[in-house]
Protein backbone atom coordinates (compact mmCIF):
# COMPACT_ATOMS: atom_id res chain seq x y z
CA UNK A 1 0.00 0.00 0.00
CA UNK A 2 2.57 2.62 0.96
CA UNK A 3 4.85 1.53 -2.13
CA UNK A 4 1.34 2.62 -4.18
CA UNK A 5 0.91 5.93 -2.54
CA UNK A 6 4.94 6.69 -3.13
CA UNK A 7 4.87 5.63 -6.87
CA UNK A 8 1.61 7.16 -7.53
CA UNK A 9 1.25 9.68 -10.30
CA UNK A 10 -1.37 12.54 -11.01
CA UNK A 11 -4.51 11.30 -13.10
CA UNK A 12 -4.23 14.21 -16.22
CA UNK A 13 -7.57 12.90 -17.76
CA UNK A 14 -9.80 13.17 -14.58
CA UNK A 15 -10.80 16.12 -12.52
CA UNK A 16 -12.89 15.55 -9.84
CA UNK A 17 -14.02 18.75 -9.12
CA UNK A 18 -15.54 19.48 -12.39
CA UNK A 19 -19.03 17.93 -12.80
CA UNK A 20 -17.88 16.31 -16.18
CA UNK A 21 -14.87 14.80 -14.72
CA UNK A 22 -13.03 17.12 -17.46
CA UNK A 23 -10.09 19.96 -16.37
CA UNK A 24 -12.21 23.16 -17.48
CA UNK A 25 -9.49 24.36 -19.51
CA UNK A 26 -9.61 21.57 -21.98
CA UNK A 27 -12.95 21.72 -22.38
CA UNK A 28 -12.65 25.41 -23.13
CA UNK A 29 -9.50 24.36 -25.76
CA UNK A 30 -11.77 22.18 -27.42
CA UNK A 31 -14.93 23.92 -27.50
CA UNK A 32 -12.91 26.79 -29.33
CA UNK A 33 -11.16 24.44 -31.71
CA UNK A 34 -14.83 23.39 -32.28
CA UNK A 35 -15.69 26.42 -33.23
CA UNK A 36 -12.24 27.27 -35.46
CA UNK A 37 -13.20 23.73 -37.11
CA UNK A 38 -15.73 26.07 -38.75
CA UNK A 39 -14.61 29.06 -39.39
CA UNK A 40 -11.48 26.87 -41.83
CA UNK A 41 -14.30 24.94 -42.97
CA UNK A 42 -15.69 28.44 -44.35
CA UNK A 43 -12.22 29.34 -46.44
CA UNK A 44 -11.35 26.14 -47.41
CA UNK A 45 -15.00 25.95 -48.79
CA UNK A 46 -14.55 29.54 -50.65
CA UNK A 47 -10.96 28.69 -52.18
CA UNK A 48 -12.73 25.53 -53.32
CA UNK A 49 -15.71 26.41 -54.83
CA UNK A 50 -13.52 29.50 -56.41
CA UNK A 51 -11.82 26.41 -58.07
CA UNK A 52 -14.81 25.01 -59.60
CA UNK A 53 -15.73 27.51 -62.33
CA UNK A 54 -11.79 29.74 -62.72
CA UNK A 55 -12.60 33.38 -63.97
CA UNK A 56 -11.02 33.42 -67.57
CA UNK A 57 -7.21 34.72 -67.22
CA UNK A 58 -6.88 32.85 -63.58
CA UNK A 59 -3.23 31.89 -63.78
CA UNK A 60 -3.04 27.95 -63.63
CA UNK A 61 -2.13 26.99 -59.99
CA UNK A 62 -0.39 23.87 -60.99
CA UNK A 63 2.50 26.11 -62.28
CA UNK A 64 2.43 28.49 -59.15
CA UNK A 65 2.90 26.22 -56.60
CA UNK A 66 6.18 23.78 -55.33
CA UNK A 67 4.56 20.88 -54.25
CA UNK A 68 8.18 20.04 -53.13
CA UNK A 69 8.57 23.00 -50.42
CA UNK A 70 4.74 22.44 -49.29
CA UNK A 71 5.32 18.77 -49.28
CA UNK A 72 8.49 19.19 -47.14
CA UNK A 73 6.78 22.18 -45.07
CA UNK A 74 4.15 19.92 -44.21
CA UNK A 75 6.36 17.11 -42.83
CA UNK A 76 7.97 19.45 -40.74
CA UNK A 77 4.36 20.53 -39.04
CA UNK A 78 4.08 16.78 -38.29
CA UNK A 79 7.02 16.84 -36.82
CA UNK A 80 6.38 19.63 -34.73
CA UNK A 81 3.38 18.26 -33.75
CA UNK A 82 5.27 14.90 -32.65
CA UNK A 83 7.18 17.25 -30.50
CA UNK A 84 4.53 18.78 -29.21
CA UNK A 85 2.94 15.64 -28.08
CA UNK A 86 6.17 14.59 -26.22
CA UNK A 87 6.56 17.77 -24.61
CA UNK A 88 2.94 16.97 -22.92
CA UNK A 89 3.75 13.36 -22.47
CA UNK A 90 6.89 14.75 -20.76
CA UNK A 91 5.56 17.28 -18.37
CA UNK A 92 2.71 14.90 -17.59
CA UNK A 93 5.57 12.26 -16.19
CA UNK A 94 7.01 15.46 -14.12
CA UNK A 95 9.79 15.90 -16.68
CA UNK A 96 10.69 19.61 -17.07
CA UNK A 97 13.66 19.38 -18.41
CA UNK A 98 12.72 16.60 -21.65
CA UNK A 99 9.30 18.92 -21.98
CA UNK A 100 11.49 21.95 -22.27
CA UNK A 101 13.20 20.50 -25.13
CA UNK A 102 10.72 18.89 -26.76
CA UNK A 103 9.30 22.59 -26.29
CA UNK A 104 11.94 24.46 -27.81
CA UNK A 105 11.57 21.55 -30.87
CA UNK A 106 8.59 22.10 -31.69
CA UNK A 107 9.20 25.95 -31.94
CA UNK A 108 12.53 25.39 -34.11
CA UNK A 109 9.85 23.63 -36.61
CA UNK A 110 7.26 25.86 -36.18
CA UNK A 111 9.67 29.05 -37.54
CA UNK A 112 11.02 26.53 -40.10
CA UNK A 113 6.94 26.43 -40.98
CA UNK A 114 6.35 30.14 -40.87
CA UNK A 115 10.20 30.57 -42.91
CA UNK A 116 8.76 28.04 -45.28
CA UNK A 117 5.30 30.18 -45.73
CA UNK A 118 6.86 33.57 -45.76
CA UNK A 119 9.33 32.21 -48.82
CA UNK A 120 6.67 30.78 -50.81
CA UNK A 121 4.47 34.20 -50.60
CA UNK A 122 7.16 36.13 -51.93
CA UNK A 123 7.85 33.91 -54.36
CA UNK A 124 4.50 33.91 -55.46
CA UNK A 125 4.03 37.33 -55.53
CA UNK A 126 7.48 38.51 -56.90
CA UNK A 127 8.18 35.81 -59.07
CA UNK A 128 5.03 33.93 -60.55
CA UNK A 129 3.05 37.71 -60.06
CA UNK A 130 0.25 36.01 -58.34
CA UNK A 131 -1.28 38.64 -55.09
CA UNK A 132 -4.15 38.88 -52.81
CA UNK A 133 -5.79 41.22 -55.28
CA UNK A 134 -4.89 40.29 -59.09
CA UNK A 135 -6.97 37.06 -58.67
CA UNK A 136 -9.44 35.43 -57.31
CA UNK A 137 -7.10 32.33 -56.17
CA UNK A 138 -4.84 34.85 -55.33
CA UNK A 139 -7.41 35.99 -52.37
CA UNK A 140 -8.70 32.81 -51.53
CA UNK A 141 -5.68 31.18 -51.60
CA UNK A 142 -3.56 33.57 -49.34
CA UNK A 143 -6.80 34.63 -47.01
CA UNK A 144 -6.98 30.79 -46.85
CA UNK A 145 -3.18 30.04 -45.79
CA UNK A 146 -2.30 33.41 -44.12
CA UNK A 147 -5.07 33.15 -41.94
CA UNK A 148 -3.50 29.58 -41.13
CA UNK A 149 -0.03 30.91 -41.09
CA UNK A 150 -0.87 33.47 -38.40
CA UNK A 151 -2.62 30.87 -36.02
CA UNK A 152 1.23 28.95 -36.49
CA UNK A 153 2.61 32.54 -35.21
CA UNK A 154 0.14 32.92 -32.36
CA UNK A 155 0.99 29.02 -31.41
CA UNK A 156 4.66 29.65 -32.16
CA UNK A 157 4.47 32.91 -29.59
CA UNK A 158 2.31 30.95 -27.16
CA UNK A 159 4.97 27.96 -26.94
CA UNK A 160 8.05 30.43 -26.31
CA UNK A 161 6.01 32.23 -23.78
CA UNK A 162 5.57 28.48 -22.11
CA UNK A 163 8.76 27.48 -22.67
CA UNK A 164 10.26 31.15 -20.68
CA UNK A 165 7.51 30.31 -18.08
CA UNK A 166 8.66 27.15 -16.96
CA UNK A 167 12.00 28.55 -16.45
CA UNK A 168 10.08 30.21 -13.16
CA UNK A 169 9.82 27.47 -11.26
CA UNK A 170 6.06 27.19 -11.15
CA UNK A 171 5.25 24.85 -13.71
CA UNK A 172 5.01 21.42 -12.62
CA UNK A 173 3.51 18.14 -12.94
CA UNK A 174 0.21 19.48 -11.45
CA UNK A 175 0.28 22.39 -14.04
CA UNK A 176 0.69 20.10 -17.32
CA UNK A 177 -2.81 20.85 -18.50
CA UNK A 178 -1.49 24.46 -19.48
CA UNK A 179 0.77 22.42 -21.39
CA UNK A 180 -1.76 20.08 -22.83
CA UNK A 181 -4.22 23.11 -23.45
CA UNK A 182 -1.62 24.31 -25.66
CA UNK A 183 -0.56 20.99 -27.53
CA UNK A 184 -4.07 20.74 -28.08
CA UNK A 185 -4.35 24.30 -29.98
CA UNK A 186 -1.15 23.41 -32.05
CA UNK A 187 -2.13 19.93 -33.26
CA UNK A 188 -5.25 21.36 -34.41
CA UNK A 189 -2.85 23.68 -36.46
CA UNK A 190 -1.32 20.73 -37.74
CA UNK A 191 -4.63 18.58 -38.51
CA UNK A 192 -6.03 21.97 -40.44
CA UNK A 193 -2.38 21.98 -42.16
CA UNK A 194 -3.14 18.51 -43.81
CA UNK A 195 -6.23 19.49 -44.78
CA UNK A 196 -5.54 22.63 -46.73
CA UNK A 197 -2.33 20.40 -48.29
CA UNK A 198 -4.54 18.24 -49.73
CA UNK A 199 -7.79 20.49 -50.50
CA UNK A 200 -5.63 23.51 -52.15
CA UNK A 201 -2.13 21.56 -53.11
CA UNK A 202 -2.55 18.12 -54.11
CA UNK A 203 -6.14 18.41 -56.01
CA UNK A 204 -4.46 20.91 -58.14
CA UNK A 205 -2.09 18.02 -59.66
CA UNK A 206 -5.09 15.22 -60.28
CA UNK B 1 -7.07 26.14 -11.53
CA UNK B 2 -4.38 23.62 -11.92
CA UNK B 3 -4.84 19.95 -12.11
CA UNK B 4 -5.76 18.06 -9.22
CA UNK B 5 -3.49 15.77 -7.69
CA UNK B 6 -5.66 12.44 -8.15
CA UNK B 7 -3.87 9.84 -7.18
CA UNK B 8 -3.33 6.75 -9.66
CA UNK B 9 -1.55 3.04 -9.23
CA UNK B 10 1.80 3.05 -11.16
CA UNK B 11 0.07 1.50 -13.95
CA UNK B 12 -0.67 5.26 -15.04
CA UNK B 13 2.94 6.27 -15.37
CA UNK B 14 3.42 2.77 -17.26
CA UNK B 15 0.81 4.32 -19.92
CA UNK B 16 2.80 7.65 -20.21
CA UNK B 17 5.63 5.27 -20.94
CA UNK B 18 4.51 3.61 -24.39
CA UNK B 19 2.57 6.70 -25.03
CA UNK B 20 6.11 7.80 -26.33
CA UNK B 21 6.63 4.89 -28.16
CA UNK B 22 2.84 5.62 -29.35
CA UNK B 23 3.47 9.37 -30.59
CA UNK B 24 6.90 7.82 -32.35
CA UNK B 25 5.39 5.02 -34.59
CA UNK B 26 2.35 7.29 -35.44
CA UNK B 27 4.52 10.47 -36.57
CA UNK B 28 6.42 7.80 -38.59
CA UNK B 29 3.46 7.00 -40.13
CA UNK B 30 2.00 10.01 -40.51
CA UNK B 31 5.64 11.05 -42.87
CA UNK B 32 4.62 7.43 -44.93
CA UNK B 33 0.98 8.68 -45.49
CA UNK B 34 2.32 12.00 -46.59
CA UNK B 35 4.69 10.31 -49.31
CA UNK B 36 1.69 8.10 -50.35
CA UNK B 37 -0.54 11.36 -50.63
CA UNK B 38 2.77 12.67 -52.90
CA UNK B 39 2.91 9.74 -54.96
CA UNK B 40 -0.52 9.30 -55.63
CA UNK B 41 -1.03 12.51 -57.14
CA UNK B 42 1.40 11.58 -60.10
CA UNK B 43 -0.33 7.93 -60.54
CA UNK B 44 -1.82 7.28 -63.91
CA UNK B 45 -5.46 7.34 -62.71
CA UNK B 46 -8.70 8.43 -63.17
CA UNK B 47 -9.58 11.52 -61.34
CA UNK B 48 -11.92 9.98 -59.06
CA UNK B 49 -10.34 8.00 -58.20
CA UNK B 50 -7.18 9.66 -57.42
CA UNK B 51 -9.21 12.37 -55.65
CA UNK B 52 -10.94 9.33 -53.43
CA UNK B 53 -7.60 8.08 -52.17
CA UNK B 54 -6.52 11.72 -51.10
CA UNK B 55 -9.27 12.30 -49.25
CA UNK B 56 -9.29 8.96 -47.50
CA UNK B 57 -5.30 9.46 -46.85
CA UNK B 58 -6.09 12.83 -44.99
CA UNK B 59 -8.68 10.99 -43.02
CA UNK B 60 -6.32 8.88 -41.54
CA UNK B 61 -3.89 11.33 -40.59
CA UNK B 62 -6.48 13.64 -39.24
CA UNK B 63 -8.03 10.66 -37.51
CA UNK B 64 -4.61 9.92 -36.15
CA UNK B 65 -4.06 13.35 -34.71
CA UNK B 66 -6.87 13.87 -33.23
CA UNK B 67 -7.17 10.25 -31.52
CA UNK B 68 -3.53 10.06 -30.22
CA UNK B 69 -2.10 13.39 -30.48
CA UNK B 70 -4.40 15.30 -28.90
CA UNK B 71 -5.61 12.60 -26.50
CA UNK B 72 -9.06 11.71 -27.83
CA UNK B 73 -8.47 7.83 -27.19
CA UNK B 74 -7.87 7.98 -23.70
CA UNK B 75 -9.71 11.52 -22.65
CA UNK B 76 -13.32 11.33 -21.95
CA UNK B 77 -16.35 10.79 -25.05
CA UNK B 78 -17.44 14.14 -24.06
CA UNK B 79 -14.57 15.92 -25.65
CA UNK B 80 -14.62 14.03 -28.88
CA UNK B 81 -18.44 14.93 -28.85
CA UNK B 82 -17.74 18.49 -28.58
CA UNK B 83 -14.96 19.08 -31.06
CA UNK B 84 -16.96 16.36 -33.29
CA UNK B 85 -20.27 18.42 -33.22
CA UNK B 86 -17.48 21.62 -34.61
CA UNK B 87 -16.43 19.40 -37.43
CA UNK B 88 -19.32 17.63 -38.54
CA UNK B 89 -21.20 20.96 -38.92
CA UNK B 90 -17.99 22.31 -40.92
CA UNK B 91 -17.94 19.55 -43.11
CA UNK B 92 -21.24 19.50 -43.92
CA UNK B 93 -21.36 23.24 -44.59
CA UNK B 94 -18.41 22.67 -46.58
CA UNK B 95 -20.26 19.78 -48.43
CA UNK B 96 -23.75 21.88 -49.22
CA UNK B 97 -21.65 24.48 -50.39
CA UNK B 98 -19.74 22.52 -52.63
CA UNK B 99 -22.98 20.91 -53.76
CA UNK B 100 -24.58 24.33 -54.43
CA UNK B 101 -22.24 26.19 -56.48
CA UNK B 102 -21.32 22.88 -58.61
CA UNK B 103 -24.48 22.69 -60.07
CA UNK B 104 -24.99 23.88 -63.64
CA UNK B 105 -26.89 27.20 -62.68
CA UNK B 106 -24.57 28.19 -60.71
CA UNK B 107 -22.05 28.54 -63.30
CA UNK B 108 -20.71 31.94 -64.35
CA UNK B 109 -22.81 33.06 -67.09
CA UNK B 110 -20.06 33.82 -69.49
CA UNK B 111 -18.98 29.91 -69.10
CA UNK B 112 -22.78 28.33 -69.00
CA UNK B 113 -23.91 26.81 -71.99
CA UNK B 114 -27.18 28.27 -73.72
CA UNK B 115 -30.42 26.70 -72.49
CA UNK B 116 -31.92 24.06 -75.11
CA UNK B 117 -34.46 26.31 -76.41
CA UNK B 118 -32.23 29.53 -77.00
CA UNK B 119 -29.82 26.85 -78.56
CA UNK B 120 -32.85 25.71 -80.92
CA UNK B 121 -33.94 29.38 -82.04
CA UNK B 122 -30.29 30.40 -82.96
CA UNK B 123 -29.67 27.37 -85.18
Amino acid sequence: MSSDAATATIDHHFDPTTSTGIPNKKILMWAFLASDCMFFGCLISTHLIYRLHPPPGTPPARQVFSIELTSFSTFILLMSSLMMALAVNAIQKGNLKSMRWSLLTTIFFGCIFLGCQVYEFRNFVYEKHLTITNSILGTTFFTLTGTHGLHVLVGVIWLSGMLLYSFTGRLTEKEAIDVESMGLYWHFVDIVWIVIFTAVYLLEYI
Amino acid sequence: MSAPATAVPAQGHALEQSKFWIFVQIAMLLAVITGLELVTVYLPFMRWILFTVLVVLSTVKFMFVIFYFMHLRWDRVFCTLLFFIGLVLAAATMMALLRLFGADASKPLAAAPAPPAVAARAA
